[in-house]
C-alpha cells in the first residue's frame, strides 16, 4: 500500500504538469481538443492524491511503523480519533493534507465551471495547477510522507501530548480550509488579469469561495484560541505568537477585500485595489506557511524541519513579483471612472475600513518580522510579544469597531447633515446612555480599563446601529404587508440575505470585541499551595481542595487529578477536577484545565504542581465574558451561512444583468 | 489645513497611547515582571512568562517573588535579566534607539495611508463635480429649489 501511495503522488505530479500546460495551450491557441483533454486532469490528480492520503491513513490505523512519519507521530496506544488526526500532526502529512484540500477545491471549481466562462476558467485552472505542482513537488521530493525505516520499530514515538486534544481534529483542518480556499479567488483574479476580462466577473464567480474561505479562516482562528485556552493552561486564549499572527493577517486582508469588492460590484471602482488585496491575502497565506515551516521565528507552532521554509520563500517571491508585474502590465485596463459624490459616504467609510484593517495587518506583520530586521541591522535578536501588539493594535481596532457601526448606516453616495442626524441620532443616544450608565459601574484609571470602557460604549453604538437597521426593514415590511413582527423580520432578512447576513456577522464581531475587552480588563487570578481540606476565596467563590488521585490511564499515560469543591453563597456550586497528564518519554507534563463557563465569567482551574504529601498548588482564574467570544464565533457562523445561502432573487437579477451584457465571458465557440 | 489638523491629532493621540506608562491589569509587581519578560526555558518555548506553564517558568516566578520581597524594584529585576540574557528576554522592544521604529512605523504607515485615502477620495470627488457643473447646468436650474432638496433627501434615504 505504501508503494501505491508513493506512486500515486508521482502520477498526480505528472498529470498536474500536463493539465497545467494543456489548459494554458488550450486557452492561448483556442484549441478545444486540448481543453477537453485537460478537462480530465483535475479528477485524476484529486483521485491520485486521495489514494495516497488513504494509504497514509491506513499506515496510521494499522500501526505501520515502517513509515517514518507514522512512527514519529503515532504509537499503538494512541486513540483511533488521534490516529486519524496525526495525519496532519507533522510537516510531511500536513503538506499532503494541504494538497488533498487544494485538489478537492480544484475539482469542485472544475465541475462548477467546466462548461462556462471559458475565457477565464482555463487560466484559473492553470494557476490552481501551478500551486498544486508546487505542493506535489514538495511531498514527492522534499517531505515524502512514505519515507521508510529499514528495520521498523515495534512502537512509535507517539503524538505530542499537547496535540492530543479534540481540537486537534477540528482546528487545523478548519484553518487549512480557509488558507487553501483563498487559492480559488486568487486563481480567478490572476486568470482575469491574464485573459484581460477585468470587470467584476471574477469577483462574482468567486464570491462564495471568498466567503467560505473567510469563514473557515475566522473560525480556525477562534478554534485555535479556544484550544489554547483549554490546553495550554495559562488562562488566556491569544498570545500574539508569530504563527497566530500568520493566520490573523490574511483574515484581516480578506476582510478588507470582502468589503471593498462591494464598491467594485456597485460602482465599478477600485479594480486595482481589489486585485492587490486578493493577491496579498494569498501571499499572506504562503507567508504564514513559511513562518511555520522555516524555523526563522520562534513559535510554539513551528514544525521540526526548518529547511522547507526556503522553498516557500522562493515560491512567495515568484508569486509576488509575477503578480505585481501582471497588475502593472494591465494597469491601463484596470483603470475605471472613479467618481465619488461626497467625502461623507458609505464608499469613503469602506475605504477607511480598508485602511484600518490593513493598518492592523501591517502592525502585526511589522511586529512579526521586526526581530529579523533587528538582527539584520543591529545584530541583536529581540522579542516582540503581546505588550507591543496590544498597545499598537488596540487603538486601531477601536477605530475599526466604530466604523463597523458607521459603515452600514451612512448613506451610499452622499451623506447630508439631515440624514446623518436621522441615522445616527438614536445610536449616538444609546452610546451616550451607555457611557453615562457604565461610568460609575466600571473601574476606570488604567489604560486597559479605559480602553475597555470605550470598547463597551462603542459596542452599544454598533449594536444600536445594526438593530435599528433591522427595525427599519421590519417596520417597512409590516407597513406594506400584514405580517407579524417576527414574520416580517424573517422575510426582510431572507430577501436580503447578503446585507442582513453581514449585519449578523457584525453582531458576532461586537460580541468578540466585548468578550476580549471584558476578559482582559477584569480578569483576576490567584495561586495557592494547599493541603487537603484547606479553603480559599476568589471573587465570591469558596474553593476547598479535597483530594489528589493518580490513575494509570494507559501504559504510556498517567493522570493526576485534583478534586476541588466550589461553593457560592454557602451552597455547592461546582466540583472541579483539573489534572496533569504524564506521558512516557516526555519531559514536561501536560495540564488539563477544568473550566466552568457561564455568560458572566469563566472559573478556570489549573493543577500547577503537587507533592508526595498530597498537597497541591492550584491556580484559579476568574475570566469574565470569555464565553461572549465563542458565542460571537457562532453568531458569525450563522450570519455567514445566511449571506452564502443561495438567493434566487439575486441569481435572477444577475441573470438579467448577464443577458443585458450578453455573456460575461463568451466561450470560444460563441466568438 | 483641516486635513493637516485631523492627521496631526491622530498622530498626537497615537503618540500618547504609545508613550503612556504601562499599568498592569491587577497591579501586582510580579505580574508586571511576568508581562515584561520572556520565559527562558531550555525548550525555547518563546512564550511570555505570564503565558508559560513550564517548570522553568514556575522557578523563575518563585525567584522573582523572593527578589521583590528582598526589596528590589521591578526595573532593577528587569535590568538584571537584560544583563544576563540580553534584550531578547524583554517581551517588547524598548522605546528608544532603533527599537523605536518598531513602535512608530505602524502609525506612520497608518497616517500615510490616511493621507493617501483622503487624497484619492478628493480626486474622485473632483472628477464627479467637474462634469456635473459643465454638462447639466440648465437642468439643475430648471428644478425648483424646494423640490430639488426634497429629491436629494429622498435619494439619500434610498438603500441601494
Amino acid at each position: 500500500m505504501n508503494d501505491i501511495g508513493e506512486f500515486t503522488l508521482l502520477v498526480a505530479l505528472a498529470t498536474a504538469i500536463y493539465g497545467c500546460v494543456a489548459y494554458v495551450m488550450s486557452a492561448r491557441g483556442n484549441r478545444i481538443d486540448l481543453y477537453l483533454s485537460a478537462d480530465k486532469t483535475p479528477l485524476i490528480v484529486w483521485g491520485c492524491v486521495m489514494i495516497s492520503s488513504i494509504c497514509l491513513w491506513r499506515g496510521f490505523l494499522t500501526n505501520d511503523f515502517s513509515l517514518q512519519y507514522v512512527w514519529a507521530y503515532s504509537n499503538i496506544e494512541l486513540d483511533t480519533f488521534y490516529k486519524v488526526a496525526s495525519f496532519w500532526g507533522g510537516q510531511k502529512g500536513s503538506l499532503l493534507f494541504w494538497t488533498l484540500l487544494l485538489t478537492t477545491y480544484t475539482v469542485v471549481v472544475h465541475f462548477q465551471n467546466r462548461k462556462k466562462n471559458l475565457r477565464v476558467v482555463p487560466y484559473a485552472m492553470a494557476v490552481l495547477f501551478i500551486i498544486i505542482i508546487f505542493f506535489l513537488f514538495l511531498v514527492n521530493f522534499s517531505t515524502n510522507p512514505f519515507e521508510r525505516i529499514p528495520l521498523p520499530p515495534e512502537d512509535g514515538r507517539g503524538l505530542n501530548p499537547l496535540l492530543q486534544n479534540y481540537w486537534m481534529v477540528i482546528h487545523p483542518p478548519t484553518l487549512y480550509l480557509g488558507y487553501v480556499g483563498f487559492t480559488v479567488p486568487f486563481a480567478f483574479a490572476v486568470a482575469a488579469l491574464i485573459s484581460k476580462n477585468l470587470d467584476d466577473g471574477w469577483i462574482r464567480l468567486t464570491r462564495k469561495w471568498t466567503l467560505i474561505s473567510w469563514f473557515f479562516l475566522c473560525m480556525g482562528n477562534l478554534f485555535g484560541a479556544s484550544w489554547a485556552y483549554v490546553e495550554l493552561g495559562w488562562g488566556g486564549y491569544w498570545a500574539w505568537d508569530p504563527v497566530e499572527n500568520a493566520a490573523f493577517m490574511p483574515l484581516l486582508i480578506a476582510t478588507a477585500f470582502l468589503h471593498s469588492v462591494m464598491i467594485q460590484e456597485k460602482k465599478d471602482m477600485m479594480k486595482v485595489w481589489n486585485m492587490s488585496l486578493i493577491l496579498l491575502t494569498f501571499v499572506m497565506t504562503i507567508f504564514g506557511t513559511f513562518i511555520t515551516r522555516s524555523g526563522l521565528i520562534q513559535s510554539v507552532h513551528t514544525f521540526d524541519e526548518a529547511t522547507l521554509g526556503y522553498y516557500f520563500l522562493a515560491f512567495l517571491f515568484v508569486i509576488l513579483f509575477s503578480c505585481m508585474a501582471l497588475i502593472i502590465a494591465r494597469l491601463p485596463l484596470l483603470k475605471s471612472e472613479n467618481q465619488l459624490d461626497s467625502f461623507l459616504s458609505r464608499e469613503s467609510s469602506f475605504l477607511f475600513n480598508n485602511l484600518l484593517l490593513l493598518g492592523i495587518a501591517f502592525a502585526t506583520f511589522w511586529g512579526t518580522i521586526f526581530p529579523i530586521i533587528s538582527e539584520a541591522v543591529r545584530g541583536i535578536k529581540i522579542t516582540v510579544g503581546p505588550p507591543f501588539y496590544n498597545q499598537v493594535n488596540v487603538p486601531i481596532g477601536l477605530a475599526l469597531l466604530a466604523l463597523v457601526g458607521i459603515g452600514p448606516v451612512i448613506a451610499w453616495r452622499r451623506a447630508t447633515v439631515s440624514n446623518l442626524k436621522k441615522n445616527f441620532f438614536k445610536p449616538l443616544a444609546a452610546a451616550f446612555i451607555a457611557a453615562v450608565a457604565l461610568a460609575p459601574v466600571i473601574p476606570l484609571g488604567s489604560r486597559v480599563e479605559n480602553y475597555t470602557y470605550i470598547t463597551f460604549v462603542l459596542c452599544v453604538f454598533v449594536l444600536a446601529c445594526i438593530l435599528i437597521e433591522f427595525f427599519k426593514g421590519t417596520a417597512a415590511r409590516m407597513g406594506l404587508h400584514e405580517e407579524s413582527m417576527f414574520g416580517a423580520l424573517a422575510t426582510v432578512t431572507w430577501r436580503n440575505k447578503r446585507r442582513y447576513g453581514g449585519y449578523i456577522v457584525h453582531i458576532g464581531i461586537v460580541l468578540i470585541f466585548a468578550g476580549i475587552a471584558g476578559s482582559q480588563a477584569y480578569g483576576t487570578h490567584v495561586e495557592k499551595h494547599l493541603k487537603t481540606g484547606e479553603t480559599f476565596k476568589i471573587r465570591g467563590y469558596d474553593i476547598t481542595y479535597e483530594k489528589l488521585v493518580a490513575i494509570e490511564a494507559t501504559s504510556v499515560k498517567t493522570r493526576v487529578i485534583a478534586q476541588l469543591q466550589v461553593e457560592r453563597n454557602g451552597s455547592h456550586y461546582w466540583t472541579a477536577r483539573p489534572e496533569k497528564e504524564f506521558y512516557k518519554g516526555q519531559n514536561q507534563p501536560v495540564s488539563e484545565v477544568d473550566v466552568l463557563s457561564t455568560w458572566k465569567e469563566d472559573l478556570y482551574m489549573i493543577l500547577a504542581d503537587f507533592r508526595d504529601d498530597e498537597s497541591a498548588t492550584i491556580k484559579v482564574y476568574v475570566n469574565p465574558m470569555v464565553s461572549w467570544m465563542w458565542t460571537g464565533g457562532w453568531v458569525i457562523a450563522f450570519g455567514t451561512m445566511i449571506s452564502m445561502w443561495p438567493d434566487r432573487l439575486e441569481q435572477r437579477r444577475r441573470l438579467e444583468r448577464f443577458r443585458r451584457e450578453e455573456t460575461l465571458f463568451p466561450s470560444p465557440a460563441q466568438e | 489645513m483641516h486635513m493637516l489638523k485631523f492627521f496631526l491629532s491622530i498622530f498626537v493621540a497615537a503618540w500618547f497611547v504609545v508613550s503612556a506608562p504601562e499599568i498592569s491589569q491587577a497591579g501586582s509587581l510580579l505580574q508586571d515582571l511576568e508581562n515584561a519578560l520572556m520565559c527562558k526555558c531550555d525548550d525555547k518555548c518563546g512564550k511570555v512568562l505570564i503565558n508559560c506553564t513550564c517548570s522553568t517558568s514556575d522557578k523563575t516566578r518563585a525567584k522573582f517573588t523572593k527578589l521583590l520581597d528582598s526589596g528590589l524594584t521591578v526595573d532593577q529585576i528587569i535590568k538584571s535579566q537584560v544583563d544576563k540574557y540580553g534584550e531578547t528576554v524583554l517581551s517588547a522592544p524598548t522605546k528608544f534607539g532603533f527599537n523605536l521604529t518598531a513602535w512608530v512605523m505602524p502609525f506612520v504607515a497608518l497616517i500615510a495611508g490616511g493621507v493617501g485615502v483622503r487624497k484619492i477620495i478628493n480626486s474622485w470627488i473632483g472628477k464627479k463635480q467637474k462634469p456635473d457643473s459643465e454638462d447639466v447646468p440648465e437642468e439643475k436650474s430648471a428644478t425648483p429649489g424646494k423640490y430639488s432638496k426634497r429629491l436629494q433627501d429622498e435619494l439619500d434615504g434610498i438603500e441601494l
